[in-house]
């Protein structure tokens, strides 16, 4: 039962995203994008990573997204674009990427044998657990990563705000 | 750990001068506050300890280049006052550039590719605000914009790479991928070698080698002159580190065909770099072709992978930080002047202020390896660490790059020397720290170019 789920939410999720790319209507491209973080939040589900999901879904699919199609529509960029590509340039550019993903299959081939199957315990996504190992083991990077949103936050005014003599 | 605490908190410093009015004080304070950071971690020399679960692990390697770090950022403080005072006082541009010395430094310490992948965005999104403060230039912002774009692409390589190796190894700790690469050596998956090109792909981007240095040209070009500074200087410094500390204590040992990829990697970049500077106007534009290929160059280091590679590296660092500051310095002068950074603004300069026109010519000569200046003993030592492990090829590489850097070095030389300056002879006037900066960097490089010991047996 569980294997549908998982290749049914890995199909959502490569379809959307192709489609992501492949629409030329940039607000279809948006909705596109919330279907594929939906069913990547799916997968953390089935990961036992119950919270993450729930971050990721009120993070992404919530704020972000809302903040792409505010930008789309207040800059008036739901027209359908047509990028101009030299032929050379997208020739060049499939098979770069054909090779990534012949690179990547292959290397993925075989990769089962590694660590065999591991289940998480049912403890393993929740809040608790993911507290202690944040201010345990991750204490640093916990707040190292506040230096990272600070420098953000002070770019930001110091771009945003009007030059005064 | 110290001096990572140290810098930040000066950082937050600068953000409260601006509100409790101690702005004109700043910039002393933060050299001063750099002097104790470099006091503290140079304490920690012949002693390794590891900090918080094993995140950060400080030993000679990280003290060395955290050293070099401070030291660097200090220089480039001196030099670059009048980015953060014209107009009106900039405490955010000081801040920001405290958080992502911050950031240089956990990159060079780091122990875990968590703290690799913070140290590493907090330098960037440093970088991609700086390089867009002149908000005024469109240059400035299309350099901005275009770092954003790229480095972003380039995280992206970065993080699948580590978790690909993730994937193989189940640690994030570089103690435990290596010891993972070391135990089963034979039978290492073909996903392992996968992550180690992608991350090997990421770093590649962010020292902008030479596939992967689309982004660099304009972005050096099209940022503030100080901005590039900074970027030639402190953030090499810190992703070539990062770069040499990733590969030699974890994947030194995995082979495959990394070493051979970044061999390739490392003589395309000499020969793109110097060879399509030959045909800049632009000096800017050329030094930043120049920096292109003297990535190059460190590259050497992280492929040849011997005992002497650090040292090497380091000393490399060094020599080019203390040749890449003052031209900079220079070239600031010019275009704060209204000169603009073309060759023809550099006609003359010999006889309009006789030490800029020194400082440039002195670390032009070390920039194309010419003794007795710096670089000569640090191309040097990188072609001998190359030699030694057989990348003779590589050396030879080294060496023909070499040589096409010295024409479109010795053009501003002759420039600035030879040439009638044939507009206005105006002298230009340097502030007293930056004149005294300037002869202190300059006899540091001959001093460094004649006993080369001082810093090459560092390790």
């Amino acid at each position: 039962m569980i294997h549908y789920l998982f290749y049914f939410l890995s199909f959502l999720a490569i379809f959307s995203a192709l489609m992501v790319v492949l629409v030329k209507n940039p607000v279809h491209s948006v909705l596109y994008l919330i279907v594929t973080l939906f069913s990547i939040a799916g997968h953390y589900v089935l990961l036992n990573a119950q919270f993450l999901a729930a971050v990721h879904v009120i993070v992404y699919a919530g704020a972000i997204m809302v903040l792409f199609l505010f930008v789309l529509m207040l800059l008036n960029l739901n027209v359908e674009t047509e990028s101009h590509k030299s032929s050379w340039l997208k020739f060049m550019a499939v098979l770069s990427g054909g090779l990534f993903l012949l690179v990547l299959t292959a290397s993925v081939k075989g990769s089962e044998k590694i660590h065999g199957v591991i289940s998480g315990g049912s403890e393993t996504g929740m809040i608790k657990t993911l507290g202690n190992t944040l201010f345990g083991e991750f204490m640093l990077p916990f707040e190292i990563s506040s230096l990272l949103f600070l420098i953000a936050m002070v770019g930001a005014v110091m771009l945003g705000k009007k030059e005064t003599q | 750990m110290e001096p990572i605490i140290i810098v930040s908190l000066l950082g937050v410093t600068a953000l409260l001068s601006e509100m409790f009015g101690f702005k004109k004080v700043l910039l002393p304070l933060l050299i001063l506050g750099m002097a104790a950071a470099l006091c503290f971690n140079q304490s920690h020399w012949g002693v390794n300890t590891s900090y918080y679960h094993d995140m950060l692990l400080v030993n000679n390697y990280s003290v060395a280049f955290s050293s070099l770090l401070i030291v660097v950022a200090g220089i480039w403080l001196v030099f670059s006052g009048p980015y953060f005072t014209e107009i009106a006082f900039r405490a955010d541009r000081a801040a920001i550039i405290m958080f992502s010395l911050t950031g240089a430094l956990v990159m060079i310490s780091f122990s875990n590719l968590v703290m690799l992948f913070l140290g590493i965005e907090i330098l960037s999104i440093s970088m991609y605000i700086l390089a867009g403060s002149n908000k005024k230039d469109p240059a400035s912002n299309e350099a901005a914009l275009k770092y954003l774009l790229m480095g972003a692409f380039a995280t992206a390589f970065l993080l699948f790479g580590i978790t690909l190796v993730y994937g193989v190894t189940g640690t994030f700790s570089l103690a435990g991928i290596a010891d993972h690469v070391m135990s089963g050596r034979q039978q290492l998956p073909a996903l392992m070698h996968t992550g180690i090109l992608l991350m090997m792909v990421g770093m590649a981007f962010k020292v902008a080698a030479v596939p992967f240095h689309f982004w660099a040209p304009d972005v050096y070009e099209g940022a503030p002159n100080e901005v590039t500074s900074f970027m030639m200087t402190i953030v090499k410094t810190a992703a070539m580190g990062a770069f040499f500390r990733l590969f030699s204590t974890c994947f030194a040992a995995a082979g495959g065909t990394w070493p051979l990829i970044l061999s390739v990697i490392s003589a395309l970049t000499i020969l793109t770099g110097n060879i399509i500077a030959l045909y800049q106007q632009n000096v800017k534009r050329m030094l930043a072709y120049s920096s292109i290929a003297h990535a190059g160059y460190l590259l050497m280091a992280v492929v040849a992978m011997n005992q002497h590679s650090a040292g090497a590296l380091l000393f490399y660092l060094a020599a080019y930080a203390a040749a890449t500051l003052p031209a900079f310095a220079v070239l600031s002068a010019l275009a704060a002047n209204g000169e603009g950074t073309g060759t023809e603004a550099f006609r003359g300069l010999a006889k309009r202020n006789p030490l800029y026109a020194f400082a440039m010519a002195v670390s032009l000569l070390s920039l194309a390896g010419i003794p007795p200046a710096a670089g000569f003993f640090a191309k040097y030592y990188l072609f001998v660490a190359a030699f030694q492990s057989h990348y003779i090829w590589l050396a030879i590489t080294g060496v023909a790059g070499s040589l096409a850097g010295v024409y479109y070095y010795f053009r501003i030389i002759t420039a600035m020397y030879i040439s009638r300056g044939s507009r206005d002879e105006t002298p230009i006037h340097a502030s007293l720290p930056v004149r005294v900066m300037l002869l202190i960097v300059i006899a540091a490089t001959v001093i460094l170019g004649i006993f080369p010991g001082l810093l090459a047996d560092y390790f």
